[in-house]
């Protein structure tokens, strides 16, 4: 078991945001979490990496509480790409994945050529190597989201947390960085860690699925059980409807308005 | 990128050639006009000599500072100044001065310490208020910032009110900002600050990149963006409120010379860093020599030759770049 959530509360401003999540991630699992805008996804990604403090309750990284390692060694394990936020930054792709090995680079120490394999290995599982000195204001929204992916990549961690990395991407470059995020899991071993309001990629693409609803954990099965109701219905608060995806031949859920 | 920020190496050098030259011609302007050749010697390494590496010192330590606080907030217009430290240090030495503080501690002078805790009481009320709401964000901390120089300007207003004539001019003349600084005194005063600044500035290189890209970004790469913040918030307010408490709130100092340097050399503060230190150091020497001959043989404050030059950049840069305040 590579993270061990106990009893977890989060309260910002006396207002509860995460109340009583118990869950477990597998090593080289690819999990997803889905839930009305607002249910706490993101609160609870941040707190996997220690970027926001626990107001009860306890994460264990390998069997140890996270709070007790440095947030160096954290950033050893854990690696996070925002959501949509790489445009806004004035920097050389370079540049922003070479600043992505910084857990790993010690205070005196200069660059190794360990550092260099992990960036260029991040710049070609990603395919960013053809902009690789475009500074990333000039990038196209699913070029800056493959940059953020491959910091993350060059960060070389085992997990990888990724919050809504296809929100605001076309169709193409949606299945583009969908498919680089299977590729990820699948052929790099790595545990992935989702937030993603695309429930039927969450119903094809994942290991597993949680649900979250106003701050409590509300599902967590298989992602072949997820695109069902009243499971859906009690999520959203929607009436869905159910057709056969082809090749999976797993549920592929529509809402009942877009037929 | 252009050609500058693509050699970032020659580019340190030519700002390091601009900084030699500017040492080495500003002592010996407007200096033919006095005949004694003794004088001019004393002239020379008494009074011009300390008040060039003043300047230095206190550009260097300004532009820093500035620096620090444009990586910390990913703004250009969050700097010292507009953050409420310098009004704050103003406000210390103007009570320092009202009540005729003149003792020293640990080698600093009343005024000194007075301006560090005004310093220190100001950034620690922006900080604090601008958290106090939920969902932190620069736009609230600028308007924080904003909102605490204008009450502690009101302040200085009444401190100078209530002070006699003598301390009130005092006050004015000191509040605009001047190197008119006589020996090494006041240069053994400020270097420990400058050069611990610089020092930790320069060790916290690689995490200030990463404060650039964003809390997230940084926290999540493995920096403890709090304490960093606290520490250098610290390390920042003591040596804006060292450059302060010695000649007053020089303006736009920080904000203009860290921007420039970007321009210059790119985002990468392993090379932002020197060039800060070695043009905010030039361009002080520079607004102080124009200080001192454009009306001479009289002397302008050179915090007036910083604001005029200040005022519009800040509106250049408002105009250039909207999304700053979106």
């Amino acid at each position: 078991m590579l993270l061990n959530i106990k009893n977890l509360q989060v309260n910002v401003d006396k207002k509860s945001l995460l109340s009583a999540i118990n869950f477990s991630v597998l090593a080289g699992e690819h999990l997803c979490i889905t839930g009305p805008n607002g249910a706490g996804k993101s609160t609870l990604l941040r707190t996997l990496n220690a970027m926001m403090p626990l107001s009860q309750g306890e994460i264990y990284l390998q069997k140890q509480p996270l709070q007790r390692y440095s947030k160096k060694h954290i950033a050893r394990q854990i690696s996070y790409v925002p959501q949509n936020s790489g445009r806004a930054l004035s920097f050389v792709v370079e540049d922003f994945l070479r600043m992505a090995r910084y857990p790993h680079v010690h205070w005196l120490s200069s660059w190794q050529q360990s550092d260099q394999t992990a960036l260029e290995t991040a710049l070609e599982i990603t395919g960013c190597q053809p902009f690789r000195q475009r500074q990333m204001m000039t990038l196209s929204g699913g070029e800056c989201q493959k940059v953020m992916i491959a910091a993350a990549l060059a960060q070389d961690t085992p997990i990888i947390l990724l919050d809504e990395p296809t929100s605001f991407l076309d169709p193409h470059h949606q299945a583009d960085v969908q498919q680089l995020i299977k590729n990820l899991h699948r052929q790099h071993g790595k545990t992935i860690i989702e937030v993603t309001h695309d429930i039927n990629h969450a119903g094809q693409n994942a290991d597993r699925v949680m649900a979250l609803k106003a701050g409590e954990l509300i599902w967590l099965g298989q992602a072949a059980q997820f695109l069902k109701n009243p499971l859906l219905q009690t999520l959203y608060q929607q009436d869905f409807v159910f057709v056969q995806h082809p090749q999976t031949g797993r549920n592929v859920a529509l809402t009942a308005q877009s037929l | 990128m252009n050609r500058l920020q693509a050699h970032p190496k020659r580019t340190i050098s030519l700002l390091l050639l601009l900084a030699i030259i500017v040492i080495a011609a500003s002592p010996w302007l407007d200096l033919q006009s006095i005949s004694s050749a003794e004088i001019r010697q004393q002239i020379l390494w008494d009074i011009r000599l300390p008040r060039l590496l003043f300047a230095f010192l206190a550009g260097s330590g300004l532009a820093l500072c500035g620096l620090v606080f444009q990586a910390m907030f990913h703004n250009p217009l969050a700097t010292p100044f507009t953050l409420g430290v310098a009004s704050g240090a103003s406000l210390g030495a103007a009570i320092s001065v009202y009540l005729g503080l003149n003792f020293f501690l640990l080698g600093l002078s009343g005024q000194t310490l007075s301006a560090f805790c005004g310093a220190l009481i100001a950034i620690s009320l922006v900080y604090f208020i601008s958290r106090l709401r939920s969902g932190f964000s620069t736009e609230t901390l600028l308007l924080t910032g904003v909102a605490i120089s204008f009450f502690f300007s009101s302040l200085i207003l009444l401190v100078q009110y209530l002070s006699d004539v003598n301390d009130a001019f005092q006050i004015i003349r000191w509040l605009m900002g001047s190197l008119t600084v006589v020996g090494y005194d006041d240069i053994r005063q400020l270097a420990p600050f400058v050069i611990i600044a610089t020092l930790v500035i320069i060790g916290f290189g690689r995490e200030l990149n990463l404060l650039m890209a964003g809390d997230d970004i940084a926290a999540s790469r493995g920096v403890n963006v709090n304490r960093l913040r606290y520490l250098l918030f610290f390390i920042t307010s003591l040596c804006v409120g060292a450059i302060v408490a010695l000649c007053g709130p020089i303006g736009f100092i920080g904000m203009m010379v860290p921007h420039i340097c970007r321009l210059l050399i790119g985002q990468d503060h392993q090379w932002l860093i020197p060039a800060s230190l070695l043009f905010g150091g030039s361009f002080l020497i520079i607004c102080d020599t124009l200080a001192r001959i454009v009306i001479a043989p009289a002397e302008l404050p050179v915090g007036v030759i910083t604001t005029l030059l200040g005022g519009p950049f800040f509106l250049w840069l408002l105009i250039r770049n909207k999304r700053l305040l979106a």
